[in-house]
Order: structure tokens, then C-alpha cells, then sequence
């Protein structure tokens, strides 16, 4: 188990709850998000996986219950949220590069703006980046030049650069066409390799068996099941995860 | 012929330059009137909300000539230091009527930003402030150029009308021209090709900002191209 200063967890999710209109999008929703862990978060559409990861930076805000993170609640009004995401990475699923900026200017303007990194330190560390998405030599490129799988890369390696210690994955592979799938799991996973803590929505069922320390089941809102993969996919313990793996497999 | 040349041509050189003046000075603070006023529209705040929302509503409410002749006429009335010359009446009428329709074309480009944009920026640590001038503005700016361009030629022809507040622009010239000699083909011919010539110059103008900007080929902004390049370490 990874620990920093005594904690085991980067965030505890305490009783969140969320609503749109009418609609309840997270019930109550409890969990612990552990340090070097890969957590997956699994289940059918509109079970409230995307909300549950925009609350964790806190893009979404939730009506009620706590996020905390080494002993500061996240959704207090004075709480430094932008610290906090200064060291929470997000990819999404539509990848939102900036569309007028090149490759390295994606990758750079975050530790540029918001570090104040300088810019010749700045553009080594994005290239560096880059190169390890394997798109070094697309830096001078704009994106609307890119495929779909590289533009996933670069948004990838644009957390990259900010050097996080939590990266979030808003279902990452779902925009892209099938084939192009693979290079953005493969950069996924070798970032689990090394020991980044993430949380990926995804319904890609090989990636989550495979790198996943941990699954997370959602349905409804709530967590129904939280399980190591092996456990969840083999011997799903509800009646609904067992219906959901049977027809994603 | 001698009168043309010796006495309108003139005249409507001199009344150019008052054109030019009240068109470029009632240009640059109708956007700036414009951008504070579209951004206030699209903002969080309900004040500004409302105070962009009664100007533009007055402004788009009332003919540019009322507007001209209340700020000539009825202002010094009721404010007495705001006894404004014709010509300044005339800068500020232009910029507060354009500003209002530019305050439209900006809350709208505003607004058009991906909200994905501005959540990636807030998810990377940025500041609202730094969204606003990194990632929400650029784009912006790209989207509104032909629209901002035509409000600029509305804007420009806008000077003629006024004449209604006797500033000594082209039209005033030209009126003042043809009602002392009766020559009415040549004096507005003449009027109708500055103007066309003026608005010609804004066009090609618009031309040269949309090629730099790339606005016509949304993959591939030639400024990206004018960036200098930089030698890149391993």
C-alpha cells in the first residue's frame, strides 16, 4: 500500500450526492480513491460515472457530502480548488485540445500559465511529454491535423505536463473509432505501470480486467459493488453487475 | 467642371477627413463599449446582466438620428456641462449605437466557445481570468471578424446620417454643395463614390485579418505558421 504523509487515500468520498432537475445522479455514493491504485469505474449509461469523476475536481458540484483530501474537505467554499487541480489531471472524452494552438503549445500552456514555469523549461518538459505518448514529432502540428487516437495522446500527455498525482479518465476511448483504441489504452497503461493513482470511466472490459487494481460498479447513482476485477468479472456479487458483464463480455 | 474640381472635390476632402475621424474613433469605442457590454451579457453577474441588457435594449430601441439629436439637443438640457460639440456628439452617438449591436455579436461568439474549452483550462488549474484570455478569447475573436466587419461598415455609412446634427461630414458637405449651386448629379455621384472607395478599404482590410487569422479554413490558422521558430533540446 502507498502512503503519503500516514494516508493511504488521495481523496475519501463521503455521502455525495448529486441531483439534475429531478433526476438523483449520485445517491449517496462513498468511497476511498487509494494511493497507486487503478480504479475503474464500470456501468450503464446514466449510472452517474462521468458526475461522480467531475465532482472529484470539483467541475460538477455536488449538492451534498464531502470529498477529503489528506484532511481538507474539496467542497468547502474557501478550499483552494485550483491547487487541488493543479495535482488532479482530466482527460475527457471529446479530448477539448485547443484548436488554435500546436501540439507543444497545448502541452505547454498549463505549466506556462499556471506554473510559471519558463518557457525553454517549459517546452522540454512538453516535448518530453509528448515523446512519451509517442507524438513527439506532431509537436508543430495543430490538431485539427491529428486522428482521433493522437488527439487523445496529446490531451494525455497535456495532464502529463502538469505532472499530477491523480489522473482522471472521463471514458477516454468512447469518441474514437475502434482501431484507434489501443494506442491511447497502451499510453494508459504504461502510466499505471508507473505507479500513477487513476480513476478511469471506460467501458473498454479488457482494459479494466486487465490494469485495474480495483472496480468500482455503478448503476443508479450508487456504488452496488466495489471489487477486484477478478472477483467482479468472474463472480459478480449483484444480480445487476452480473447482467451488466454478461452483456459487455 | 471647374466647380467640381475647384470647390466639391474639396469640400468632400474636407468633410473625409471628419468621417474618418468620427468612423475610426466611433470604431475603436464601439468595441470597446461592445466586449464589456457582450461579455457583461453572458455573465454570472446579474447586475451587469441587466445594466448591458437596458443598454442595448434603449440603443437597438431608438433610430440612430433620435439617438443623435437627444445627445445634441435634449442632453445639455438636462446635464449642462454635457454641451458636446457636433462632432463629439457625433463620436459618441456612433459609438454607443455600434457598441450596442457589437455587444450582440460578442455574447454570442462568447457564448459559442465549446464549454469543453473552458472546462479543460478550469481542470488544468487555470484561473476563470486566464480561461477567459487563453482559451475563450482567441477563438472568439476568430468567429466574430465578419460580423464585427459589417457592424464597422453599418457604423461608417452611420456617420452620414449626421447630417441631422449638422456635423461637417461628407454628406453635410455634399448637401451644402449641391443646395447652393443645385448641381445634385455630380455632388452625391461624387458622395456615393467616397463612400464606396471607404468602405472598400475596410473590406480589403477585413480580408487581410481573416488571412492572418485563417478564419477561412478553421484547420489551419496561418498565425500558427508565423510562429518563430524555436530550437527544441532533445
Amino acid at each position: 500500500m502507498n502512503e503519503v504523509g500516514g494516508e493511504t487515500a488521495f481523496l475519501k468520498v463521503n455521502n455525495l450526492c448529486k441531483s439534475f432537475d429531478s433526476l438523483k445522479v449520485l445517491d449517496n455514493v462513498s468511497t476511498e480513491i487509494r494511493i497507486g491504485e487503478v480504479t475503474c469505474v464500470l456501468g450503464p449509461s446514466g449510472a452517474g460515472k462521468s458526475t461522480f469523476l467531475r465532482c472529484l475536481n470539483r467541475l460538477e458540484m455536488p449538492e451534498s457530502g464531502e470529498i477529503i483530501c489528506f484532511g481538507k474537505n474539496t467542497l468547502t467554499h474557501g478550499y483552494d480548488i485550483r491547487s487541488l487541480r493543479e495535482d488532479v489531471g482530466m482527460v475527457f472524452q471529446q479530448f477539448n485540445l485547443f484548436p488554435l494552438k500546436t501540439v507543444l503549445n497545448n502541452v505547454m500552456l498549463a505549466p506556462v500559465i499556471v506554473k510559471k514555469m519558463k518557457k525553454p523549461e517549459a517546452r522540454q518538459l512538453a516535448m518530453r511529454e509528448l515523446e512519451k505518448v509517442g507524438l513527439a514529432e506532431k509537436a508543430h502540428s495543430l490538431p485539427g491535423t491529428l486522428s482521433g487516437g493522437q488527439k487523445q495522446r496529446v490531451a494525455i500527455a497535456r495532464s502529463l505536463a502538469m505532472k499530477p498525482k491523480l489522473m482522471l479518465f472521463d471514458e477516454p476511448t468512447s469518441a474514437l473509432d475502434p482501431e484507434l483504441v489501443s494506442d491511447v489504452l497502451d499510453v494508459m497503461k504504461q502510466l499505471a505501470r508507473d505507479g500513477m493513482t487513476m480513476i478511469v470511466v471506460t467501458h473498454e472490459m479488457g482494459f479494466a480486467r486487465e490494469v485495474a487494481d480495483r472496480i468500482l460498479f455503478m448503476a443508479d447513482g450508487k456504488i452496488i459493488e466495489d471489487d477486484a476485477p477478478d472477483v467482479f468479472f468472474d463472480n459478480p456479487r449483484t444480480e445487476r453487475a452480473r447482467a451488466f458483464v454478461e452483456k459487455m463480455l | 467642371m471647374s466647380a467640381l474640381i475647384h470647390t466639391l472635390l474639396p469640400m468632400l476632402f474636407t468633410g473625409l477627413r471628419l468621417t474618418i475621424l468620427i468612423a475610426i474613433l466611433g470604431i475603436v469605442f464601439a468595441f470597446v463599449i461592445g466586449s464589456i457590454s457582450g461579455y457583461a451579457l453572458q455573465s454570472k453577474s446579474r447586475i451587469a446582466r441587466a445594466i448591458a441588457f437596458i443598454y442595448i435594449w434603449l440603443i437597438r430601441g431608438t433610430p440612430l438620428v433620435v439617438q443623435a439629436l437627444y445627445i445634441y439637443y435634449v442632453l445639455p438640457l438636462i446635464v449642462p456641462f454635457l454641451e458636446l460639440s457636433s462632432t463629439t456628439a457625433g463620436i459618441v452617438v456612433i459609438s454607443i449605437n455600434s457598441g450596442a449591436f457589437i455587444a450582440e455579436i460578442i455574447r454570442g461568439a462568447l457564448q459559442g466557445v465549446d464549454a469543453g474549452q473552458k472546462e479543460t483550462g478550469a481542470s488544468l488549474g487555470m484561473t476563470n481570468f486566464q480561461v477567459l484570455i487563453h482559451l475563450v478569447i482567441p477563438p472568439a475573436f476568430r468567429a466574430v471578424i465578419p460580423a464585427l466587419f459589417n457592424q464597422f461598415i453599418i457604423a461608417l455609412k452611420d456617420t452620414s446620417l449626421l447630417t441631422v446634427i449638422v456635423v461637417n461630414e461628407m454628406t453635410q458637405m455634399a448637401m451644402s454643395y449641391s443646395s447652393l449651386n443645385f448641381r445634385y448629379i455630380e455632388a452625391y455621384t461624387a458622395l456615393a463614390v467616397f463612400y464606396l472607395v471607404l468602405i472598400s478599404v475596410l473590406v480589403v482590410i477585413q480580408k487581410f485579418v481573416e488571412r492572418k487569422l485563417g478564419v477561412n479554413s478553421p484547420a489551419k490558422p496561418k498565425i500558427a505558421n508565423l510562429r518563430v521558430k524555436l530550437p527544441i533540446d532533445n
